[in-house]
């Protein structure tokens, strides 16, 4: 099936202490990222994820890249198993990471864009073109062949929304994309994520902007502690109150949320 | 992987590496310097030494040249695939590296292809400036012997990087392993004084290191012409080494990669 499938997955990190634990404070123990997700993003569509810190909205994404494998349930990205083909699945999936530090900072836009399309295999003959073509999509065009240590923080964010979509790929991954854009920015990004996924590409945008959400989603999924708290679509949401409140509701913050409207803060 | 992708790919990274380098304008004057303040060091030592020393039945200068060059050579080829991991898990890139199209151990080799093409031109300006500045004769060199040698013992010695890089991948310490390897090959592979001087148990131990044989058989061919079939020992004994470790440490790469993915420790440094 075209689009990403998870059934049951569940995923674990376990913390080991130092050798000498003595010195310090470092505790054993595990944290348990995901537990029993089941979920299904169409090609076509966009899946907005919400979730408070560490509810494991970014484990959830790094596991349909394939950086991350998951302990137990499984993952299909356009019919292939992440954990047995993941060669196959890393063809068709772009990632923007929500961290800076993910490029060559002494490269250009260009040349680290260039190299990146290398390594994904995008054909020799039009890779000019095709980074051309992206970096006036993200609005970087008249940065081109500035060496993005001298970015700004919006800029590295372009500049890794550009790397994501290089090799046209049918399934998108963004973690927080526009965190550090302006509103103009962030307006031309919607547009371009909804052209994206009308071009028939499976979205998946985690973040904290019910804004955000509603501008671009066609439904959304809300995880809280690892788990799948609700999924619904947006078109029954489509005011950012009714959002709002989905939201708190699912993560159980209801009535702390209704608390501070009331003493206005 | 097509042959035109994995030449596309090395042509990339060759690229990306040479304009870091080229942006770093000043670290190629300071490698040159460094190099020669080192070979003039050794050049005082082997005088100071005396001509009486004669090593292998080689004047001391020659042998501490090829001995220090391949050496330093070898052990920077080998860090060279612990420093791509280890900058790479710094700079943020590993786990973006590490899920694009290309398989993570074909990426980590090539890198360190890159590197080592640095190295060996440090290595080329290391010797040349040995063997013309400081007069020594190169006359009876042997090429097909010489690049026999350095083709096995960059095999070997990429075995060891792999294995290294792995082990920065999982307990991010492989800079550690590798340097106290180095420190222990340094004092036991011959390459500032003969192996004789050694006590026997620690020569035993010498040729269970490929570096020995490397700098045994190099010096054999650069410095006394030696033909490929007296060099027959060190060249199966380097071929063996490289045929048993080469795959293995692709393996270990590859598992070591795989646990970090699952104990999602790729990020880490």
């Amino acid at each position: 099936m075209e689009g990403i499938i998870l059934e049951s997955v569940s995923k674990t990190f376990r913390h080991r202490p130092a050798l000498f634990n003595w010195l310090g404070r470092e505790q054993r123990g595990e944290t348990r990222a995901l537990t029993s997700v089941s979920l299904t993003v169409s090609a076509g569509t966009v899946l907005v994820l919400l979730g408070p810190n560490g509810s494991g909205k970014t484990t959830l994404l790094k596991l349909v890249s394939t950086m991350l494998l998951p302990d137990h349930g499984w993952i299909s990205v356009n019919g292939a198993d992440t954990r047995k083909q993941a060669g196959k699945v890393r063809q068709n999936v772009g990632f923007a990471v929500v961290t800076e530090r993910s490029f060559f900072p002494r490269l250009t836009a260009r040349e680290n864009l260039e190299f990146f399309a290398a390594l994904d295999d995008v054909a020799r003959k039009c890779r000019k073109q095709q980074v051309e073509t992206i970096l006036q999509q993200v609005g970087l065009s008249h940065a081109a062949d500035r060496l993005v240590m001298k970015f700004s923080s919006g800029m590295w964010q372009r500049l890794g929304i550009a790397r994501a979509l290089l090799k046209n790929p049918s399934v998108i991954l963004l973690d927080e994309p526009t965190r550090s854009l302006d509103p103009g920015s962030a307006t031309q990004f919607f547009d371009l994520v909804r052209t994206l996924a009308a071009q028939g590409a499976a979205v998946i945008l985690a973040t904290h902007s019910f804004q955000e959400a509603l501008a671009v989603g066609d439904f959304v999924a809300v995880l809280d502690h690892g788990r799948l708290s609700a999924f619904r679509s947006l078109s029954a949401l489509q005011q950012e109150e009714k959002l709002r409140s989905f939201y708190f509701e699912s993560t159980g913050d209801f009535e702390e949320s209704a608390q501070l409207v009331s003493r206005g803060a | 992987m097509t042959l035109g992708s994995l030449i596309d790919k090395t042509i990339a990274i060759l690229r990306r590496d040479l304009l870091i380098a080229v942006r770093y304008r000043s670290g190629f004057v300071i490698t040159a310097a460094g190099s020669l303040a080192q070979l003039a060091a050794f050049y005082y030592l082997a005088r100071a030494v005396g001509p009486s020393f004669r090593p292998d039945g080689l004047d001391y200068f020659p042998f501490v040249l090829v001995g220090t060059g391949l050496f330093s050579f070898l052990i920077s080829g080998m860090n060279s695939f612990v420093q791509i991991v280890q900058e790479a898990q710094q700079a943020g890139t590993l786990e973006i590296l590490m899920s694009t199209s290309t398989p993570g151990p074909v990426l980590l080799f090539l890198s360190a292809l890159s590197a080592l093409t640095g190295h060996t031109l440090r290595l080329l300006f290391y010797l040349g400036a040995g063997l013309f500045l400081f007069g020594v004769s190169a006359r009876t060199l042997n090429i097909a012997s010489c690049l026999t040698i350095l083709g096995l013992s960059i095999m070997s010695a990429m075995s060891i990087g792999i294995v290294a890089a792995a082990v920065q991948l999982a307990i991010h310490k492989g800079s550690a392993v590798l340097w106290l390897f180095s420190s222990a090959s340094w004092l036991t592979t011959g390459a500032l004084f003969p192996l004789t001087a050694l006590p026997g148990p620690v020569r035993a131990v010498a040729q269970w290191i490929p570096l020995t044989h490397s700098l045994q058989g190099m010096r054999s061919a650069l410095l006394q012409g030696a033909r490929l079939p007296s060099l027959l020992p060190e060249i199966s004994v380097l071929a063996l080494f490289s045929l048993v470790l080469l795959p293995s440490s692709l393996w270990l790469f590859s598992w070591t990669l795989r646990r970090a993915r699952l104990q999602g420790t790729l990020s880490y440094y």
